[in-house]
């Protein structure tokens, strides 16, 4: 078991590691190697964050486009994928008809799908949000339902012999229960629906954090393409953070527990 | 003597097998409960002796037979909210701490929020658990939490106290003093009593009466009265009438 105080200490050697291995590649490619597109392929650190620093505002608002439908796109997915666990759970039948189509529904690939999407509907913010709730629903839906199987045979008898209805059933003991099997789905789910949203960026948008890294890529500023990139990555780790601080303020119970092992921050 | 309380009447229980042997766990078992009586169901594994609570409780349909508690069916009474259960495991709810576990079923039956904060300091007070209302599960001991499965199952004032080897996944000590805690908790309650057990010192201390059921297929072998003192204290154990019982009992199980 690691301690808060390592953990910390891991993180920053990693950083540090990470950016003097970024260093030293840039310089083997430049000096060494005497690559002619060295600065394209692989500019130094400290450039990339001078890019970013000059051009954060815009990055950032092109981000926040991105993000705002991310987000978006997340619960609303996230709420089918609820949805869709609870009745499954409910239902036997349901389950047996329904968890086929989930799983196929999983090997389309979005690529080919956010085109046929924006096709039908015709709007980059609806499409954003559409994939990205697309993207969301499964993992999210499948853990749910995987926390609504686990519940304990006991804990429900305990119910039944106080002759409570299904529906406390579920409020007093299948939804709590499975908060924790949620917000592990809602972790997978979190930075996934960032990258479909940048992924329907690319494919014509205005505007958004894709529109940039692909003007940038065409534009061979190789600069603003990474200070883009990292913008991106940004904004997936942010997004599991917020999973993670709302999993905090919800379950409580869970942080304090030093039995249980789960991703922590 | 007033009429039996809870009447147990050739009640069999079979779970069929693909194999065609079916299993027997319970084969025609009848016994009367009086009201307010410390009944102990003894036996080894595969007696059925948990099978016949959970068929008392409701939560099992018996194959054959009847369990008639006042003339009522056991479902109707767990409808009216007259059972308390105990399990093996203290089957808290994690989430919740030790105030909000022994307040759920009051939620389930909607009492009023002021009577329930009350119920809630008496049943702590009753186990002894004033100090601990705040915690949840996991910061208690096995022996706490059994403590908070008790005052949960009592939270609705339930008529019967159903008890599925509450205490054999604890160690000895806490075993014992958890024992003489229960009876002490029963002589205030009141409560009639079905206590499931493999330990056959515990089914002695507890009880006033032992039904002693053995296995393959399940059924009574006996019925043994327990005339010892109340209120007991774990030195009766060092007595030897509290030891004639237990031998009693054991060669009860010689032959099986």
């Amino acid at each position: 078991m690691i301690g808060k105080k390592d953990q910390r200490i891991v993180a920053i050697v990693w950083t540090i590691g990470i950016i003097v291995a970024w260093e030293l590649s840039s310089y083997l490619l430049k000096y060494v190697l005497h690559d002619p597109m060295a600065s394209t392929k692989l500019p130094f650190p400290q450039i990339v964050a001078m890019t970013f620093l000059e051009n954060w505002k815009t990055l950032l608002e092109a981000g926040a486009v991105t993000f705002s439908r991310a987000a978006i796109g997340f619960a609303l997915g996230a709420s089918v994928g609820i949805l869709l666990a609870v009745i499954m759970s409910l239902s036997k039948t349901m389950e047996r008809i329904a968890f086929p189509y989930l799983i196929v529904s999983q090997m389309i690939p979005v690529l080919g799908l956010a085109p046929i999407i924006f096709n039908i509907v015709r709007d980059m913010n609806v499409s954003r949000i559409v994939i990205a709730a697309y993207i969301t629903f499964f993992p999210v839906s499948v853990n749910m339902l995987s926390g609504l199987k686990s519940v304990e045979q006991d804990k429900k008898d305990l119910l039944f012999s106080i002759a409570a209805n299904k529906f406390q059933v579920y409020q007093k003991l299948m939804f709590p229960f499975s908060m924790s099997y949620l917000f592990t789905g809602l972790k997978i789910a979190a930075p996934m629906a960032v990258t479909a949203s940048i992924l329907v960026d690319m494919l014509g948008s205005q505007s958004g954090i894709g529109v940039k890294i692909l003007y940038a890529l065409y534009s061979n500023s190789a600069n603003i393409f990474w200070a883009s990139v990292f913008t991106s990555a940004f904004m997936g780790i942010i997004s599991f953070y917020i999973v993670i601080f709302v999993e905090r303020l919800c379950l409580p119970w869970k942080n304090a527990d030093p039995r249980k092992d789960g991703v922590r921050a | 003597m007033n009429a039996p309380e809870i009447q147990i009447k050739n009640i069999s229980m079979v779970y069929p097998v693909n194999n065609g042997k079916d299993i027997v766990a319970l084969n025609d078992v009848n016994f009367d409960i009086q009201e307010g009586e410390f009944i102990s169901l003894l036996g080894p594994s595969g007696c059925g002796k948990t099978t016949l609570l959970r068929i008392i409780a409701d939560l099992l349909q018996p194959t054959s037979g009847s369990v008639a508690i006042r003339g009522q069916s056991p479902r109707e009474i767990r409808r009216q909210h007259k059972y308390g259960i105990v399990f093996q495991s203290p089957v808290l709810y994690d989430w919740r701490t030790v105030r909000r576990n022994i307040c759920m079923p009051m939620e389930i039956i909607g009492i009023p929020k002021k009577e329930r904060t009350a119920r809630i300091n008496r049943m702590l007070d009753l186990v002894g658990l004033q100090d601990f209302g705040s915690k949840y599960p996991f910061e208690l001991s096995g022996g706490m939490q059994q403590r908070v499965g008790i005052a949960r199952a009592l939270a609705l004032d339930p008529e019967f106290l159903l008890m599925d080897e509450p205490f054999s996944a604890l160690d000895e000590f806490t075993r014992e003093k958890l024992n003489e805690d229960l009876l002490s908790i029963w002589s205030k309650t009141k409560k009639t009593v079905i206590f499931v057990t493999h330990n056959i010192p515990e089914s002695v201390f507890l009880s006033d009466r032992v039904v002693v059921l053995s296995p393959h297929p399940g059924r009574i072998s006996a019925i043994v009265d327990v005339d010892l003192p109340r209120p007991r204290q774990n030195s009766i154990r060092e007595t030897s009438e509290f030891y004639e019982y237990v031998t009693k009992i054991r060669r009860s199980f010689e032959g099986v």
